[in-house]
């Protein structure tokens, strides 16, 4: 929806993740949307590299959040929110419906 | 001079020279102006320089290259010194708001640009604010302590952040010069 401006299919896709989900890495974004890693990891460091996102290691894995000092964020929030209202509903509640609260360990459900 | 001898400060003053020849203009920013602005008590052994012209990376490179300077990564590094240069993308902001007054520095070796006091404690603090870095805030404080800085206006830029409550739980902490 936003390709037409931010040049780039996965780069929206990317945007709308982290959105969404507040923060994201690489593979768990090219899982979701079904595409290969190397799109993803590719808009992941050019957005990083132009301080829209920032990055930091857990354990083995690189997440990537919004930087809050970016100057243009709230604009690009609001960008997205509109354009992820305007996705199908059922794009949309796989993007917005995730667990957050905890599982404990080796709970069978 | 060579670049061996050079303090950060002159060495931010070689490339703010350098680079200005070369018609692009940077502006320093981060953990080196908080050891320019504490003066000395901290000490960063990197100079992030905000690319506020918004000139082509490649073109940093090239006039980066003409001294010495060699692009790792998103780095620049020199031979004979460990000292690390960054550009960083403009615009030249801190969070929701461009930075105010812009100051020059003449170094032995150069001139360079930097944020003023009051910006370089607002940047600070977004790192204290947005992210709960301790480190951040007391450079802030360091910077506070050293300089003459707006702590009205600081708290207004808190408050356009949404941290006015976090800005006044410290602003003792922000005692300033003057």
């Amino acid at each position: 929806m936003l390709e037409p401006i931010l040049g780039s299919l996965s780069c929206e896709r990317v945007l709308a993740f982290i959105f969404a989900r507040q923060e994201g890495y690489a593979r768990e974004m090219a899982r979701f949307f079904e595409t290969d890693l190397n799109p993803i990891q590719k808009q992941l460091d050019k957005l990083e590299l132009a301080g829209v996102l920032v990055s930091r290691t857990a354990g083995r894995t690189r997440l990537y959040e919004f930087n809050p000092r970016y100057a243009f964020l709230k604009e690009i929030k609001s960008l997205l929110e509109k354009a992820i209202a305007f996705y199908s509903p059922d794009d949309r509640d796989r993007l917005l419906m995730v667990r957050r609260r905890p599982r404990r360990k080796g709970k069978p459900l | 001079m060579s670049i061996a001898d050079m303090t950060p400060i002159d060495l931010a003053g070689y490339i703010g020279d350098h680079l200005s020849q070369r018609g692009i203009n940077v502006v320093l920013s981060g953990g080196a102006c908080v050891a320019y602005y504490s003066k000395g008590q901290y000490v960063s052994m990197d100079l992030d320089f905000f690319n506020a012209g918004f000139s082509r990376r490649d073109k940093i490179t090239a006039a980066m290259a003409d001294i010495g300077f060699r692009e790792d990564k998103r780095y620049f590094r020199h031979p004979d010194t460990e000292f690390l240069i960054e550009f960083l993308p403009g615009p030249l902001g801190v969070g929701d708001e461009p930075v105010g007054k812009i100051i020059e520095i003449k170094t032995r070796a150069g001139t360079f640009k930097i944020i003023s006091p009051t910006d370089c404690v607002k940047d600070r603090l977004a790192g204290y604010f947005h992210w709960d870095d301790l480190q951040c805030l007391e450079q802030a404080v360091l910077v506070a302590r050293e300089n003459r800085i707006d702590l009205d206006e600081i708290e207004k830029w808190s408050a356009a952040e949404g941290k006015r409550d976090l800005f006044q739980q410290i602003r003792k902490r922000l005692k300033t010069k003057g």
